[in-house]
Formats: structure tokens, sequence, C-alpha cells
């Protein structure tokens, strides 16, 4: 038996052994957890915030938004600058002498190679639909549906896939209108004038590819006609951007290092980059705690009101100072420099630019056929107006969330200012709801509020449900669904209320107000109103941004003072975790937008300490301020409530 | 014995096959597009279609058998065959491309990590959840049959009571409870260890000690009502009026017999705890398989789902085996 025992030991320390990897890397410059690893490295396919932020440090584009400045404006990139014709629809951009990371210079038809890729059907992915702002780039993507179907037709014969490719590649230069006059300008005609353009244009989707080596990884399959790309482009691809990818190993850290032959490398102050690959929440703050990471995007643990409060008592306590300093025109970051240190100056607040609302579904009729109350605008007016946004916001979110009364995050699109909305005002909602002939709630169906299990809203729904209990006399009933069954009942519109929530991709009003066009796939409360819909084709067809801005705007007042379609209940903020003494250059702009690369380590040893005098340090910082509520509140927590949030992305 | 082993072995691809079909229709029938962003803008309806097409997600017989074909090595002898991999080659080295690589059991791309093969997910994160799994077992052996064994020797005295509390504990406290506590007292106040827990051998000790406490309990429970058992027994009795120490007795009389139920235990605990916990690789972020179980149905990344069931399905089958042959080895009596 215990030969059995001594055999398991020798087979254990054998893989133990094998492995002993490497111990673990150096520590980088600038260490971080950005919410887990990335779902992909291809500019096309990122959507995720995560990883459209990794993005920003590896490619760029034609322009930026200097997130530095609360508005982002656009600054140039890799177009030193650019015309618009008269009818703005033609865009001519000028690009600068760049080079790719391996040497290659930066020619005008690695765009054009980029958003062939970013057009095709065969490698379709969510912001395909981006580039159909380009003359004939939709008329292409049929195309290349039609010839994929039609090839699957016919009989395989060796080429054939190949001579079909070639094809694409030259419909692709006749019948989009990207033109190429010379290596370094390239012209976009548009199918109509698009204001934000340009803003579109920062998008991840829409950066240029180092044609000559990405072009190696070309897969064309023989059966299928379908072009894809080999995976390890991703890794072998020379960078445009301000750092370079080191390695990626997988689900354990993401190394980048900085691209000497980035055009604006002088203005790059780190040298390596690692993003380390922590999923749980309670250890992304863990290891911020024990020094190990600079900085932690979207911190989601449990405790995390619980961190605001913390924060929010540190500022009452030099209140006066906050006070003077912010006099001064001195942004959150800089305020938190200035004040003495404390731990509790690591957790940032910043505005997010995404909306919680409440979706009302419109259709006259519920998913069982009864006729829907909903239906009626006063009504859902009346359900608007009876809740408490502030006691959802300070009494159950706690994360210093500014209630929403529009659809568009206030203040966070230059030159766009979004309506008021509906006050709070239960006595208006009673008569109204008794207008629209049910008073005190007599007669009113039962209201179901539809939640995600996973989302962690169901205290808001409670909040929520009380409000309209209590003010309107309403009885309600919360329905809790798992994830993929929410989404499903949702997109089907098979529900009378649901929570809801809408992060804006691109800095134009319309990313957030589309979702309510007649028939637009994300209109999933079945609203239609020939008003709003006219709004914002005439907003459409406007060249004129601050004319067009006031068409929106219009448009979003029907929204969310008349029509209701949805209540918009607060704004989302996103919890930062660094130390401000440590790190300059994390931007607080109101989209939370991030370019990393743009981050400056601080303090005597310019924030290169070794890891363990650091944990020295921040162990004496941490002393005796937090210690007794980590000691008895923090184990208490991980306890009850991890129970919860565990599962949660 | 080696008709054994060969049956077992000859059953393995049914039983496999068997899995892969009850696993892909329940996956199949989960909602939603793994393709889309679940918070974001759904795309247009003629993109979700394309989407789905480069995947053979549009239709679940062809996406059947063209798994079927592609996992089980079929696609690549054929190809091997008929020289149309060759073809592919020259095809792709003519136009200035690079060849493209072709696994012989290609267990397709993983849908929520675009950049990933299957394959490549599952090579790199197996052996870590092996050697995780390995240590934990090992832990749980000795802890576990420590304890049973002091339970045992006096049975409903202190100590029995207090391992047989401490394994009770053990089988109840979740890990991520555990696993928090850990990370909390070690690396967090006492500056021992570090967070991501995974890169260096000492890394594993915390991990490991939190995945095998559950094990431990089980086997410390077996292993004390087991060794009561025997050591009531004739054989026991005859050896200690012989004049055996109670040491001798124990050690080399009693336990033997006492641990074929744990090692019957042991073959399913393995396999558990070799192909991952979701959990303990979460609090502890270690890249391990585990967590793939939980997000590949969350994101029904059909590929994933269906790699990590078949690869956890031929541990159990491969570990039984085992199992079986030692029970042989440590008992001849068993046919």
């Amino acid at each position: 038996m215990f030969r059995l025992l001594a055999a398991f030991l020798v087979i254990v320390l054998g893989i133990a052994a094998t492995l002993a990897l490497s111990s673990p890397a150096p520590r980088a410059d600038f260490t971080i957890i950005n919410g887990g690893d990335p779902t992909t490295l291809d500019p096309i396919a990122a959507s995720w915030l995560r990883d459209i932020r990794l993005m920003r440090c590896l490619h760029e584009g034609l322009v930026r938004s200097d997130v530095t400045k609360d508005d982002l404006p656009i600054e140039p990139a890799l177009a030193e600058r650019w015309e618009v014709s008269p009818d703005g629809r033609t865009y001519t951009f000028h690009l600068r002498h760049a080079t790719w990371s391996d040497g290659t210079p930066l020619r005008s038809t690695d765009f054009v190679y980029a958003w062939l890729r970013g057009t095709l059907p065969d490698s379709a992915a969510d912001y395909t639909s981006f580039f159909f702002h380009i003359a004939g780039a939709k008329e292409f993507f049929d195309w290349r549906t039609a010839a994929l179907a039609a090839f699957a037709r016919q009989e395989r014969a060796p080429g054939r896939a190949e001579a079909l490719w070639q094809e694409t590649k030259a419909a692709f230069r006749t019948m989009v209108a990207i033109g190429t006059p010379d290596d370094r300008t390239l012209t976009v005609r548009l199918v109509r004038p698009v204001p934000y353009f340009l803003d579109i244009c920062t998008s991840v989707a829409f950066v240029p590819l180092c044609e000559p080596i990405v072009s190696r990884y070309e897969v064309v399959d023989p059966s299928s006609g379908r072009v894809k790309w080999d995976t390890g482009w991703t890794r072998a691809a020379p960078s445009i951007g301000a750092m370079r990818l080191e390695s990626w190993r997988f689900k354990r850290e993401i190394r980048l290092s900085k691209n000497p032959a980035y055009w604006d490398a002088s203005n790059v102050w780190i040298n390596s980059m690692a993003i380390l690959s922590i999923d749980d929440p309670v250890s992304q703050s863990m290891a911020f705690q024990t020094g190990a990471v600079d900085w932690v995007s979207d911190v989601v643990a449990p405790f995390r009101a619980e961190m605001v409060a913390a924060k929010n008592a540190f500022r009452a306590a030099h209140a006066p100072a906050v006070a003077a300093l912010r006099e001064r025109g001195m942004g959150p970051v800089a305020i938190d420099r200035a004040l003495p240190p404390d731990p509790r100056k690591s957790t940032h607040v910043f505005p997010a630019f995404g909306t919680f609302f409440w979706n009302l579904n419109c259709s006259p009729r519920l998913p069982d056929g009864r006729v829907n109350p909903l239906a009626d605008a006063r009504v859902r007016r009346a359900l608007a107006m009876a809740i408490d946004k502030r006691a959802v916001a300070d009494g159950v979110r706690r994360l210093g969330e500014s209630i929403a009364g529009s659809l568009v995050p206030p203040g966070s699109i230059r030159g766009y200012t979004a309506p008021a909305g509906l006050p709070r005002d239960p006595d208006a909602a009673r008569r109204l709801l008794a207008e629209a002939g049910f008073p005190n709630g007599s007669n009113f169906p039962t209201i179901e509020l539809l939640i995600n299990k996973e989302q962690n809203t169901d205290l808001v729904a409670q909040a929520i449900a009380k409000d309209w209990q209590r003010e309107l006399g309403i009885t309600t009933a919360i329905a809790v669904k798992e994830t993929k069954v929410f989404r499903e009942q949702v997109k089907n519109a098979n529900y009378i209320t649901s929570s809801a929530s809408w992060f804006g991709d691109y800095p134009d009003p319309t990313t957030f107000l589309d979702i309510n066009r007649t028939d637009d796939g994300n209109n999933d409360r079945r609203y239609s109103s020939a008003a709003f819909d006219a709004l914002l084709s005439k907003a459409e067809a406007e060249p004129n941004a601050a004319a067009r801005a006031a068409l929106l705007a219009q448009a979003e007042r029907i929204l969310v003072e008349q029509d209701l379609p949805m209540i918009p209940i607060f704004h989302y903020v996103n919890l930062n975790l660094f130390n401000p003494d440590r790190l300059e250059g994390i931007s607080s702009n109101r989209r939370s937008e991030q370019q990393l690369f743009r981050v400056r380590p601080r303090g005597p040893e310019q924030g290169r300490t070794t890891e363990t005098q650091r944990h020295r340090e921040e162990r004496m910082l941490q002393g005796t301020a937090v210690s007794t509520q980590s000691l008895f509140s923090v184990p208490l927590r991980l306890c009850g409530e991890l129970l919860r949030t565990d599962a949660n992305p | 014995m080696i008709g054994l082993i060969l049956r077992r072995l000859i059953q393995l691809p049914l039983i496999l096959a068997i899995i892969y079909t009850a696993t892909l229709i329940l996956a199949w029938k989960v909602p939603g597009n793994p393709l889309e962003n679940p918070e974001g803008r759904r795309p247009a309806p003629e993109v979700v279609a394309a989407m789905k097409a480069q995947y053979n997600l549009d239709n679940f017989w062809s996406f059947y058998f063209s798994y079927l074909d592609s996992a089980s090595g079929l696609r690549a002898l054929r190809h091997a065959v008929s020289g149309e991999s060759r073809a592919a080659r020259d095809e792709a080295l003519a136009a200035g491309r690079l060849p493209p690589s072709q696994p012989i059991f290609d267990l397709g791309p993983s849908l929520s990590y675009r950049e990933q093969r299957v394959n490549e997910i599952i090579g790199s994160a197996l052996p870590v959840s092996m050697s995780l799994g390995a240590l934990a077992i090992f832990f749980a052996l000795v802890m576990g049959v420590s304890a049973g064994v002091i339970g045992a020797m006096k049975p409903n005295s202190f100590a029995d009571i207090a391992t047989l509390s401490l394994s009770m504990i053990g089988i109840s406290l979740p890990s991520f409870v555990i696993g928090a506590a850990l990370l909390l007292v070690f690396p967090v106040w006492l500056g021992i260890g570090r967070i991501p827990s995974w890169g260096t051998p000492l890394d594993m000790i915390l991990p490991a000690f939190t995945l095998s406490l559950g094990f431990a309990a089980y086997i410390a429970r077996l292993t004390r009502m087991s060794m009561i058992e025997q050591l009531q027994s004739d054989y026991i009795r005859t050896a200690r009026a012989k004049g055996v120490s109670v040491r001798g007795v124990v050690l080399r009389h009693a336990l033997k017999n006492a641990l074929l139920p744990v090692l019957s235990y042991l073959g399913p605990a393995s396999a558990l705890a070799m192909t991952g916990s979701f959990v303990v690789e979460r609090v502890f972020a270690v890249p391990g398989l585990g967590q793939h179980f939980v997000n590949a149905v969350k994101n029904k990344d059909l590929f994933l789902i269906i790699g990590v069931v078949l690869i956890f399905s031929t541990f159990l089958v491969l570990l039984n085996l085992a199992v079986d042959v030692l029970y042989r080895v440590v008992d001849p009596r068993i046919e």
C-alpha cells in the first residue's frame, strides 16, 4: 500500500516539476487587471470594453479621441490632417510618415485591406454594419454573400475557391468607394453625409492592418470558398500603436512592450505593461491590496458600495480642501492627489457611457393575448413618474451613480444636450393613471418585472415594484430568469416590463436613440412612433451638426418626456482602483474611454518599486485604518455575498 | 487483465460518441447566439446569418457530422490519404501564404475566445488542472487517511469526534469561502504567497489545499468506517494475540484492507479533481480547465462545451479503469 502511495507521490512530484514553469516574469512598469482575459485580439471582432481597451494600445486608427479632455475631441492619429468635401460625403485623409513595429512603412492600402476584412460576410462581426456608411459597402457585402451561396451549390474544382477570393478582392476595390491615390492618401466616399463619421473612425474596427504580413495568414476553404485568417495572425502581426504584443499566455498574462516605431513614442512613459488574468472580483481587489497590480478596471466586488462609502467619508473629512481644489478647476484625480496619503484614495468612481433603464412593452397585446395597458403612453408616463430614482441610486445601488432623466448620459457627447426627462411626481402619476381608466390602480392587471438572475438587479426591481404598488396601487410580481432565457424573452417582447441597460458604441446620440426605431433589431419594447422615426430620418439627412443635434434632442424628448417606451433610472459609473500618488494618465472622461499607453508612473522611484518594497509600504499604509474594517466585515461579506455574486461574469 | 484493459479501451469511443450526441443536443437547445456580445447591439439579421454560416451553426445535422468528422480524426486521415492536405499546402505556399496547420483530432475553434482553438485551450489548461488535482488528491489522501485512522483507533473518543467534526466542516464549507479566507489571511495580511496564485510550484499549495478539503473529508469518513470494521475482524485479533504491536496491526494489516473503499472512491475523485474546479480556479486565478465547464455553457460555446465534456469523460473512463486494475493488484481475489 505504501508503495502505491509512493508511486502516487512520484507522479505528483513529476507533474509539479514539469509544471514548475518559469518563475513569474519581472514586474512590468504597469501591471493591470482588465476585467479578465480578453476574448480576442482581432480588432474587427472586439466589442467588449476590455478588448477595446487593449486594442487601443496595439492599434491606432486615422483619428482618435483625446481622452484627457472631458468631451473627448477628435485629434489626429495616423492621419495628420484631413479634408471633407462641401457635400459632407467625401473624406480625404493624409497619412503621416509612420512605420509598423517591424519597420514596414504604413501605406494607404493597409487601410483598404483591413476594411475589406471588416466588410466581408466571411468574418462578420458585431460592427460589420459600421462599414455600410461607405458607398458600395453594403452592395459588396450582399454580392459576396450571394457569391458564396452560389459557390456552395457548384461542383468542387481545384483552384476555384482561390479564384473567387481574387475576384472578391478586385470587386471590393471597384464596388466600394475607398480610394488610394497614393501610398499616403486615403479617400472615402459615404452613402450620405455622416457628421459623426470621424467618431466612427475612432472605433477599433477601422484600424489598418499590415497587409504584407496579415495576408500570409489567409486560409481559403476549398469546400465553402470562405476566407478566414489563421488565428496566429494576431500574435504575429506588427503593431502600429503605442505598444506591441510581447506574449499572450492564455488565461495567465498578456505582456506588451513599448513600440519604438510609434509615431508619438516620445509621449509613451512605460516600457512594459502586463495584463493579469484574474476573473474573480474579490481576488481582483485583493490583488490590488497586496500591491500586485497598479490598476483594476471595473471593480465589481460585492463590497464595492462600502468602498465608495469609505471614499466619500475620506472626501468628507477633507471637505473644505476638496471644495477649494474644485474651485480651482481640478479634476477628481488631481484633487485626490493633492490630499494627504490614504488607502481610501485609491477608489475612483468615473462616469460610464451607459444607462440603466426599465423596458416597458408597448405592443397592443400582452404575450398571453390580453390587451396591454402599457400600450397607452399615459400609463407609461405614470409608471415613470411614480418611481423614486434617487432611492434606487442612493439607497439600493450606493455607488454614486447619477439618476437618469434621459437615455443619453448628459455631457457624454460633444455638442449634444440631452433633455431633462420627467420629474418624480406621484400625484401627476395617479392623475394620468386615472385618466387612462385605472383610478387608484383598479382593474389594472398584475405587472410583472422581469429581471436577469445574474445582474444583481433584484433589489432595484423590488424598489421599483414597491413604488408602483404604493403610489399607484398596482399589484406587481418579480420574475427572475436565467441570463439566456431572459435575453430571449426580452428580444421576443415576451414580457411586460424588464430591466435593461445600454452602452454607447460610438459617440453620437444615435447610438442610444436608434434602438427605439420601429424596425431596429434592438427595439425590444416594440415601440413605434412615426414622429420619432421621422425626426431621426430628418437628422440623418441634416448636414449641419448643430441643427442635427437639435433634431436628435427633439427626438429624445419624445422618448423620455412623452412616450416613455423605457424609463431611464440611472447612468452607470465605472469603479477603478489605482493609487493616484503613484500613477497618472488614467482618464476620468464621461465615456470611461481609456488609452492606457498614456499612463505615467509617479513618485520618487517613478513607481517602479519592487514588489516586496511596495508590499511593505502598502501594508504600512493600510495599517490601522483598514485592518479593523477588513478583519471583521470583509470575511463576513465574503461568506454572505459571494454566494450571490460568485458566478457573475 | 489485458483483456479487461482492451475491452474498456474498445468501449471508450462508443461511450464518447453517445456522450457527444447527448451533449450536443442539450447544448444546441440552449437559447441564444454564441457569436454576439450578450449585452451590446444585436448585429443586423444578414450579419447574424453570415456569422452562423462561418461555423456551420445554421444546421444541426451538418454541424453534428462535420464536428464528428474532424474531432475523430477521420477528416485528417481522409485528407492525408487523398493528398488533399498536401494540395492545400502547396496552393497556400504558391499564393505566398503560410501553410494551414491541421491537427489530427481537431476539436474546432472556440466561439467565446475567438483567437484560441479548443485544442489549444485544453492543451494549456489540462496540465494545470491535472497537476493541481493530483496534488489535491495527494493532500486529501494524507489528511483523510490519517484523520480516519486516528478516529478509528478509539471510536467516540475526543480525537475521533474532533476529526469527524473537522471533516464535517470540510464537506460543508464551500471552497469559495475557504479560498477567499485563505487569500485574505496569507497573501493579504501575512504577505505569504501572492495573487494571482499561479506560476511557481509554491503557488500551488493554497489552491490545492482548498481543493483537497472536500475529498479529504470524504476519505476520512470512508477510512474510519472501514478501519473500525477491519479492527474488529478475526485476523486482527489473531495478529494481536500473536503479539504484533498495535502500530504493526494498524499499519501493516488493517490499513491495507481498509483502504479498498478509498481506492474505489479515488477513481471518480481523481477525475473530478484533475479536470479542474470552477470555484477554486476562479478564486485563485488558476488557468485550469474547470472554469471552461461553466463559462462555455454560459457563453454557449458549443465547441468548447463538447471539448471539455469529452475530456472529462475520457478521464473518468480511464481513471476508473486504472482503479479496477489497481484493485486486482491489491486484492488478487477480485476477478
